[in-house]
């Protein structure tokens, strides 16, 4: 009986403890990756200078169909040494460096930098390749960017062949930059040690660090060594299996996970640590250890409840998460660092006033946990195919939060951003915003899909590879039926989580589960960038004889095809609905009837979520655009006159 | 009761003995406004043509069409928002003020053509509080004569000294002091309140600068004063001889603001349905403009008082009241 308690109170206490320690060891038997690039690594975080120094043991075996005549890694700090990095030259474009930032705004010890001193081959022979280090830009050949590393080999490594590669370097935290860096006393560090590209069998796919596209890299081990100052926090990639003092006021924190692609930790002395299990009838239980800023406390049900929605419909929808731990690491202010994905850890993201009824923090913290699916298992490459990873998670992320969080409602910040109000009138919903509709529209026509990611323009990149994925995905769930995607997006999960699969593996996968070619879908949503706009053109309704005949014209405004429906309603309640392959550019359809028509709509069921211009789906012979213009104009009146208010009180 | 009580009643008092200002300064802005409320809704029929989506635009919001429109918008159309539903229009006006947020230039030009017009009208509205008695159109608006090119000339001053809080300090304040004290800051909370702190430092300038045309346009009327920078001096002067009793009067009156805010939180219709509804949400919004135009004429009238009963008496004004038709502006009419 007294056991009895301890294991109940053990199981109580346990679940909301802080001292809670995560039950897994970040071990995996048998493997579920071909873990060939593992990393044994140990780093030193110096806050008083900003720096980190560390050395790594690289396990990298040839899995291409050719051999390597020499290795390349991405040494993406780089990306922040100055100004005239790749990186820094497409954020220009964006807008959000000035090209005369590197001299005016930019001090040196905000900057970062990874120099590489020493690089040895110590397997399958000795070699010391430290000399022979050299960057080239394959993507765009600058000259000033940093952030690949070649190295010639003596000889070549061959087919199937291991390598044990040896490094030291150093590196400079930049000050938080695109979720990397120190802001205060909060260190959040990804990216940042240097990591060997991917070798396929057409040669090495290792790019540039770009602005608006992530990362790619092969599976493997890690064992991450970490001093931090004692008493500081660590959150981490993996599991932590040991902890000890060190000199120099110092504790290292050793973590380790198998069947990972990266690796990326986080130290603060503020965190607030939380620790729950999430259970569930069919799939493994996992220990969720959140680190909160201390003033986001009260939200730490927000967080768990999120991060629970997601580990169960996407467990449900896809294919189980198998590592029985995560991390949710709630950023510092400002530090930048929100909203990213980790293997086994994700940064979420909230606000101080975080009111109810707005999905902040669910929505992030849905999407991050959500790339645990999209990136971490199946490890599409994000330079190329960022869709694959991004635009999947957006129509996930959509997907749950509204099967977790409905409804919920509009809001906007006001005072520099601090102070939420929410728009009770306006309900969200996941096909238009939540799969980011406007955000499409406003770049539909700008890139295509099938581009590889990195040449996007950066201003595009987002709208393309999230919202028009998410829309596309949609519009199948609503033509195809949830069913069938479901069964199609859970068998290409089967068949490529551990793995690098291209868009074709996705395409191919659909034929086969649809048991059907979609490839003219795709070389409409994939393959171009085109944009979809169905209309009414013209709606009448004229007497002839006793009867009166009703003429329907619908256009293809747009571009691109798809069949759609159009449903025409008579004023006695009739309902006609014409099915149209949607290729011509237009289409008539008479009608004679005791009633005169009500309205004429294309698409009445609003299965293309991709149709730029929905007003003209629909058209009535008695509509009320007066009432609503007159509404919506006094409302605005109302808003005008308070903004003249506003100025007139300087008069 | 102290002479800030005293003071601010009579500056109610005087208001509502003077219904006919405020509802010609609330015509005014009818005046100003409806043209482009009427550009708006000539937008939106556009838009929306003889869709169904005016149906859920009638019978409450359609984001998705508002976003469409937005998204298609130019001119005052990309203002469209869903800001402008209720209380958060008031929020949104007094964030961007606050913020110094741009507006669309079509916006911008109502704005400056109605700040003429409070220009234009300043002279006789104090004229008329300063009297405290019924001068009926004809010498209101010979006031308002008398005094438009001598505040036109303030508003010079006026312009210089706003265009340097706006345009100087204000960036100073919130784009550099505020990121520079707020850029190792990992708290929002602390951001936050750093944040507070500077508009409340660039409110009390922005309040200070006003206190001092008020009493300057006071002490214009009052004294038919002819020189403007004299009587920007004058103001100050004042102020300063009865600091205390002029904040603490100021003061009053923001908070009359504040409560009128606040009050409108409480009723500020949502974008509700079609019908009735929506004269019903119109006459609430016209009420709060008309308690905001209120507030705004309170400002001169405590003001006046104020001025009065420490330098003059009730109801002393240096110039003689004008008759028809000897007013300038009449004769400029003419």
């Amino acid at each position: 009986m007294r056991g009895a308690l301890v294991a109940i109170l053990s199981i109580v206490l346990g679940a909301t403890s802080p001292a809670a320690q995560p039950a897994s060891t970040g071990v995996i038997a048998p493997p579920l990756s071909p873990r060939n690039a593992s990393y044994t690594i140990a780093a030193r975080l110096d806050p008083s200078t900003h720096t980190i120094s560390a050395s790594e043991t690289l396990v990298w075996r040839n899995t291409s169909k050719t051999e390597a005549t020499e290795l390349r890694f991405h040494l993406y700090w780089n990306a922040w040494r100055n100004n005239r990095s790749t990186y820094m030259r497409e954020s220009g474009l964006r807008g959000t460096v000035r090209p005369d930032a590197d001299a005016e705004n930019t001090s040196e010890a905000d900057r970062s930098r990874i120099d590489v001193t020493s690089i040895r081959l110590t397997a399958p022979f000795a070699a010391d390749l430290t000399a022979a280090q050299h960057f080239i830009a394959p993507d765009d050949d600058n000259e000033s960017d940093r952030t690949v590393m070649a190295v010639p080999l003596p000889r070549p490594i061959g087919v199937g062949e291991s390598a044990t590669i040896e490094i030291t370097w150093n590196a400079h935290v930049p000050r938080a930059i695109d979720r990397t860096g120190v802001v205060g006393n909060f260190y959040f560090i990804a990216q940042w040690f240097p990591k060997i590209g991917v070798l396929q069998d057409a040669g090495w796919n290792c790019h540039q660090f770009h602005a608006s596209t992530e990362f790619f890299a092969d599976y493997g081990s890690y064992d991450v060594s970490l001093t931090v100052p004692r008493g500081w926090i660590v959150g981490a990639t993996g599991v932590e299996r040991d902890r000890h003092d060190a000199s120099g006021n110092t504790t290292v924190h050793r973590y380790y996970q198998d069947d990972v692609h990266d690796f990326a930790w986080t130290t603060s002395p503020d965190y607030v640590e939380r620790v729950e299990r999430f259970e569930h009838p069919t799939l493994p239980p996992v220990t969720m250890r959140l680190l909160l800023q201390p003033e986001h406390a009260v939200q730490a049900a927000r967080h768990f409840a999120a991060t629970r929605a997601t580990l169960q419909y996407y467990g449900e929808w896809y294919g189980a998460y198998p590592y029985g731990h995560l991390t949710i690491v709630d950023p510092a202010y400002h530090s930048g660092a929100d909203g990213m994905e980790y293997p086994t850890l994700f940064t979420a993201g909230t606000r101080w006033l975080a009111p109810g009824g707005v999905v902040t923090p669910e929505d992030l913290t849905v999407h991050e946990a959500g790339h645990q699916w999209w990136y971490g298992m199946v490890g599409s490459n994000e330079f190329e195919d960022a869709w694959l990873d991004e635009g999947f998670n957006q129509f996930s992320t959509a997907r749950a939060v509204a099967a977790a969080y409905a409804p919920h409602y509009y809001s906007r910040r006001y005072f520099g951003g601090f102070i939420p109000y929410v728009f009770g009138d306006i309900v969200l919903s996941r096909e238009v915003d939540d799969n980011g509709w406007s955000a499409y529209t406003a770049v539909a026509t700008r890139d295509e899909p099938s581009t590889a990611s990195y040449k996007y323009f950066p201003t595009s990149a987002g709208g393309i590879t999230y919202a028009k994925t998410a829309l596309w995905l949609n519009t199948m769930e609503r033509w195809l039926g949830w069913p069938l995607l479901q069964r199609i997006m859970s068998t290409y999960f089967a068949r490529w989580r551990f793995d690098h699969p291209a868009p074709r593996d996705f395409f191919d996968t659909v034929t086969a589960v649809a048991g059907r070619d979609l490839g003219w879908f795709f070389d409409q949503v994939y393959r171009s960038s085109n944009a979809f706009d169905y209309g009414i053109d013209d709606l009448s309704s004229v007497e002839d004889g006793d009867e009166r005949r009703t003429t329907v014209v619908v256009r293809r405004y747009g571009e691109a095809i798809f069949p759609i429906d159009v449903r025409v309603t008579f004023a006695n309640g009739e309902q006609v609905t014409e099915q149209w392959d949607g290729r011509d550019r237009w289409k008539a359809y008479v009608y004679t009837r005791a009633a005169a028509a009500e309205s004429a709509e294309a698409d009445p069921g609003r299965v293309l979520l991709l149709d730029v211009n929905r007003t003209n789906n629909s058209r009535s012979l008695a509509p009320r655009t007066r009432q609503a213009s007159t509404k919506w104009s006094t409302i605005w009146l109302v808003w005008l006159e308070d903004c003249v208010l506003s100025w007139a009180s300087l008069a | 009761m102290g002479i800030v009580g005293v003071t601010f009643l009579d500056g109610v008092r005087r208001v509502n003995r003077a219904p006919a200002i405020l509802v010609g300064v609330w015509l005014s802005t009818c005046a100003v406004t409806l043209p482009l409320a009427l550009a708006m809704r000539a937008m939106i029929v556009e838009h929306l043509g003889s869709s169904l989506a005016a149906d859920a635009a009638a019978n409450g919001v359609n984001y998705e069409w508002m976003q469409e429109f937005a998204d298609q918008a130019t001119g005052v159309g990309v203002t469209f928002k869903p800001t402008i539903i209720g209380f958060a229009a008031v929020l949104d006006n007094l964030s961007a003020f606050m913020d110094n947020t741009s507006r669309p230039i079509v916006i911008v030009c109502a704005g400056s053509v109605y700040i003429a017009l409070w220009i234009f009208l300043a002279g006789g509205i104090i004229d008329r509080y300063a009297r405290d008695r019924t001068l009926h159109a004809h010498g209101f608006f010979a006031a308002c004569g008398v005094f438009f090119f001598r505040f036109l000339r303030l508003a010079v001053v006026q312009w210089l000294v706003y265009a340097f809080l706006f345009g100087v300090m204000h960036r100073w304040l919130f784009d550099r002091l505020y990121v520079r004290m707020t850029r190792d800051v990992t708290v929002e909370r602390t951001a936050f309140f750093a944040r507070v702190a500077l508009y409340l430092v660039f409110g009390i300038l922005v309040a200070g600068c006003n206190l001092v045309f008020d009493y300057a346009k006071v002490r214009a009327v009052v004294e038919d004063r002819r020189s403007m920078l004299g009587a920007v001096n004058a103001a100050l002067h004042f102020i300063q001889r009865n600091y205390a009793a002029a904040v603490a009067v100021y003061a009053l009156d923001f908070a009359a603001f504040l409560a009128v805010i606040a009050a409108y939180a409480m009723v500020a219709p949502s974008a509700g349905g079609a019908g009735a509804m929506v004269w019903a949400a119109f006459t609430i919004g016209q009420l709060y403009v008309l308690a905001r135009l209120w507030v705004k004429l309170l400002f001169w009238s405590s003001e006046t008082t104020l001025f009065q009963h420490r330098l003059a008496h009730a109801g002393y004004v240096a110039r003689p009241e004008p008759t028809w038709p000897d007013s300038p502006a009449a004769e400029g009419i003419s």
